[in-house]
């Protein structure tokens, strides 16, 4: 069928050049890792580990490292039950000043993250919880939150409500409803948005800024402030290191849940 | 001030000179009072900058006395409303020791964030500069002085380096110019290239913003510290008004850069040390020590001739490769070819002339 | 085996009970009509912490600096406002934003949605994993990093240029400038909209394209009346969640701008941390939200709220 072939070339011409543009500066910075050399590089002169071994060296990269990890996971945590709640919330309930509270659960995307990092750095020190960890990790939470929102409500938006409707009709009580039928039918936005909700906080280097300090630093920050002075190839052996922790992360949910799960919608 | 705080403040001062005279490693009982925190946080450059606090200040720091010594290398605009909201908020600061550009500092100190420095034991005989000017007292100390310095491309430039700023202007380097982001360090110089005087700053900085207009049009990259040694290694630009430090660094680490005072002078400044309100008294202290510390002869040489800097510290010899250096500023007939704008004027001027700079080249 | 699992069943039955009878006893029926509200609840809380800072912004956008001490000043003033007022330069810089956020929400959505139409739709378990994958890795490489890679790529000596002197061809000047930017934020933006659009077309039974097929329509008006109607939910989602980042970015501009090209979240940068002048910042951050929010509320009153609201065909 000519037709056919047509939508097939326009649309994977298209999808090459996606290709392209997201994996190439990628590939640059794996190659550009393993340079012998001083300066970031591609090709790279020679091939050595020295970065890495840097890297692994500094005195602070492990604690950084696993900091970045405790916060992510706080921000997940805190954002699976209140993002889905939300969602359910926002597709399933009618309310008054419906499309106002929508934009109001966007306000984490419209006011620049600068303003969002001092104006939370002045409210947690003003009730004396600046300098610990955990409030970073809510506070990455609430910068990234519509994203878990919006992952949760398009797997709502999919569920037919008939579905939650037989199952009260069937006599369900309603918790039993959101158990059995609700909460599985959008269990693959929620690992969507869980999934988002970790990958960002564990890059996020600008409202972490303003939280954290040199004993409770994490690794995006860290990398932030060293950038500031020189940038040596050892910049692009963290990001190796992200994306070694990206496809180990990828693999597990593909072996524990299969990654169709984010296509799923029934 | 009344009489009898100068008194209190004298008789402090003499008993800290003694104190220090019997020496920091002997640890008088004055100061083994104090109770020894297990680490202090100093605020630092990284890069080459960082290096040479570490080597000079730092690790002798930790040797003598046994505290550690953590470098946060938080940006020095960046870490300004964290310090400013921790010490009005009343709680501990992030950090114990700032290092930072005196203009900073100056604002800091009006700000009301910084702790006197006056009792300090090592401030005597340091050289005028050390002292901050239009401040009272010490709330910061100055330790060297800096030069933003034409640097280039000597490839790019045959026929020897650029004699005049007026390179910036030149058609032939279209798109390969650099200039801090802010146009920190060439403000003063811009007005002086642009055809007017010395005298004209701060009240007529209009020859230096007919000098930017046209300066657009040869379309700069703006950037920090860092880019400028991203866009020479990656033959991006072949000149750039920049501090020596990141010049001389970047030559070190292999790249081909050199620099040059051209004939309208460049700016020289000051970098210093303060210690902020709100840390607890064991802490203040020995914050105090580690800025008192870095004022000694030895860290001193050290940490400035990594630099390449002039200390305050006088009497100190420049490193090898920097004797007779326009960049490296000892006698005042040094200092004639160099524009120094006085840190009162740069505080109350230069969030004008920074704005100024943004209206031009972001338009 | 079996009984353990009966007891284990009737166990879960128990405590289903239990909480099914704990919620009705704390949530009496009466005010069922306001699940919603309570469900949304934590959100709004979470959120209200942002709300909090807003209040901040606007206090302090109302004081003017006194450069003689640096802090602002006691007395209201509507000085900011004004100085912002004044100054084209802010003007300029917000349009440049504007016309860049429109321009990357655009394309974005346009590039992703073969995307994701092809992740959803194709037959290959191979091939979507590989979709999948090249989807997920640029996530993990900082906006930084993959700016510097560009560099390397598109920079005067990078390895576009370098072939083009291969060829005889004369150099390009192909980054910082106001394309790239663009170029960047599109590249950056693109993995979030796919994202937002699979679930939509997900939702896309197939055989209401094969139907459309089967009557003798091309894939192009297909597309057009069937699949891209249908998946709207998605791209108005994606639109509006490009549109507000790229609109509030700080990051991409500065990297690949060159420092010429800043945009609006640069200016309110600049107050805050260059000129010290929080009061200007302040004032900059509240045009920009309630900028950004005004044209958020117009895109759901005119568009519908996308992913985020009622699938109007199903009521």
């Amino acid at each position: 069928m000519r037709g056919a072939r047509s939508k097939k070339i326009v649309l994977w011409s298209i999808i090459w050049f996606n290709i392209i543009t997201l994996s190439l500066p990628t590939v640059i910075v794996i190659g550009a890792s393993f340079t012998a050399g001083e300066i970031i590089q591609f090709p790279p002169e020679g091939f050595s580990l020295r970065w890495y071994q840097k890297l692994w060296q500094l005195d602070d990269f492990q604690p950084a490292l696993m900091r970045t990890f405790y916060v992510s996971i706080i921000c997940t945590l805190i954002s699976i039950p209140v993002g889905t709640l939300a969602a359910i919330a926002t597709v399933r309930y009618r309310f008054r000043f419906q499309k106002s509270i929508q934009v109001y659960l966007l306000l984490p995307f419209t006011i620049p993250l600068v303003v969002s990092g001092i104006s939370m750095m002045i409210f947690f020190g003003e009730i004396r919880i600046l300098g610990s960890l955990w409030p970073v990790g809510m506070a990455l939470c609430i910068i990234n939150l519509p994203f878990m929102i919006w992952s949760v409500s398009a797997s709502v938006n999919a569920l037919d409500p008939e579905l939650e409707n037989a199952a009260y009709n069937c006599g369900a009580p309603p918790v039993q409803a959101f158990l059995t039928v609700t909460l599985p039918a959008v269990m693959p936005g929620v690992i969507t948005g869980s999934m988002l909700m970790f990958i960002l906080a564990f890059n996020e280097f600008l409202v972490s800024l303003f939280l954290t300090d040199s004993r409770t630093v994490t690794l995006p920050v860290q990398i932030y402030n060293s950038i500031r002075s020189i940038i040596t190839p050892d910049l692009a052996a963290v990001s190796v290191i992200y994306i070694v922790i990206a496809l180990i992360a990828v693999w597990l949910l593909d072996r524990l849940v299969g990654l169709e799960i984010f296509l799923r919608s029934k | 001030m009344s009489m009898i705080l100068d008194t209190k403040t004298n008789r402090r001062t003499v008993l800290k000179t003694g104190a220090a005279a019997v020496g920091m490693l002997a640890m008088p009982s004055v100061l083994r009072a104090q109770e020894k925190p297990k680490e202090i946080i100093v605020r630092a450059w990284g890069g080459a900058w960082g290096d040479a606090l570490k080597a000079g200040v730092a690790d002798p720091f930790t040797e003598a006395t046994g505290i550690k010594v953590r470098l946060d290398f938080t940006e020095d605009n960046e870490i300004k409303p964290k310090i400013w909201a921790a010490v009005d908020q009343g709680r501990v600061p992030p950090i114990h020791v700032n290092w930072d550009t005196t203009t900073n500092a100056t604002i800091s100190a009006l700000r009301g964030a910084t702790v006197d420095l006056s009792d300090l034991s090592n401030l005597k005989g340091l050289l005028p500069l050390a002292k901050p000017s239009g401040l009272e007292g010490y709330p910061l100390v100055n330790t060297y002085a800096y030069v933003y310095v034409c640097a280039y491309r000597p490839e790019a430039f045959p026929d020897g380096p650029p004699t005049s700023w007026n390179v910036l202007i030149d058609p032939k380097f279209k798109g390969r110019i650099a200039l801090y982001d802010d146009g920190i360090g060439f403000n003063p110089i811009s007005v002086i290239v642009g055809g007017g005087t010395f005298a004209d700053i701060p009240d007529n900085m209009e020859p230096g913003y007919e000098f930017y207009r046209k300066l657009k049009q040869n379309e700069p990259l703006l950037g920090e510290d860092a880019d400028f040694t991203t866009w020479f290694q990656k033959g991006e630009i072949d000149v750039a008004c920049t501090i020596s430090v990141n010049a001389r660094a970047a030559k070190e680490s292999g790249i081909d850069v050199a620099w040059t005072v051209p004939k309208e002078g460049c700016k020289v400044d000051t970098d210093g040390l303060w210690v902020p309100k709100g840390l607890p008294a064991n802490e203040e202290h020995w914050a105090k020590e580690f800025v008192n510390f870095a004022l000694t002869k030895d860290a001193q040489q050290k940490w400035c001739s990594m630099l390449g800097l002039p200390p305050v510290y006088p009497g100190i010899e420049p490193p090898a490769d920097l004797v007779g250096d326009p960049s490296y500023p000892t006698t005042p007939e040094d200092f004639a070819k160099l524009v120094s704008v006085p840190s009162p004027v740069l505080v109350e001027n230069q969030p004008i002339w920074f704005a100024k700079f943004n209206e031009i080249f972001q338009g | 085996m079996q009984r353990n699992q009966i007891i284990r069943t009737r166990l879960g039955w128990k405590l289903l009970d239990g909480i099914e009878r704990l919620v009705s006893a704390l949530w009496p029926a009466r005010f069922k009509g306001s699940v919603g509200r309570v469900l949304l609840l934590p959100a709004v809380l979470l959120i209200g912490i942002l709300v909090i800072g807003l209040g901040y912004m606007i206090e302090y956008s109302f004081h003017e600096l006194d450069l003689s001490t640096y802090r602002l000043k006691d007395e209201y003033s509507l000085v900011n406002y004004a100085v912002i007022a004044d100054r084209p330069v802010y003007m300029r810089v917000l349009n440049r934003t504007l016309l860049a956020a429109l321009i990357v929400s655009v394309t974005t959505v346009f590039l992703a949605f073969p995307y994701a139409y092809m992740l959803v739709r194709t037959r290959s378990a191979l091939t979507r994993k590989f979709l999948l994958i090249a989807l997920f890795l640029p996530f993990f490489i900082g906006q930084v990093v993959r700016a510097y890679g560009w560099l390397i790529i598109l920079g005067k000596q990078g390895l576009i240029n370098s072939l083009l002197e291969g060829l005889g061809l004369p150099a390009l000047n192909l980054i910082y400038n106001y394309p790239s930017v663009i170029f960047g934020l599109i590249q950056y933006m693109l993995p979030f909209a796919i994202l937002l659009i699979v679930p939509a077309v997900a939702a896309i039974s197939e055989d209401v394209e094969l139907a459309s097929e089967g009557l003798g329509a091309n894939w192009i008006s297909t597309f057009r009346h069937i699949v891209l109607p249908l998946a709207r939910p998605g791209l108005i989602g994606a639109f509006v969640v490009v549109f507000t980042l790229t609109l509030t970015d700080f990051a991409m501009p500065e990297i690949l701008g060159g420092g010429t090209t800043d945009f609006i979240a640069s200016a309110i940068y600049d107050s805050f941390f260059q000129l010290s002048n929080a009061g200007l910042g302040a004032a900059l951050s509240m045009i920009l939200v309630m900028i950004g929010s005004v044209i958020v509320a117009a895109i759901f009153y005119l568009a519908g709220t996308g992913t985020l609201g009622v699938r109007e065909q199903s009521r």
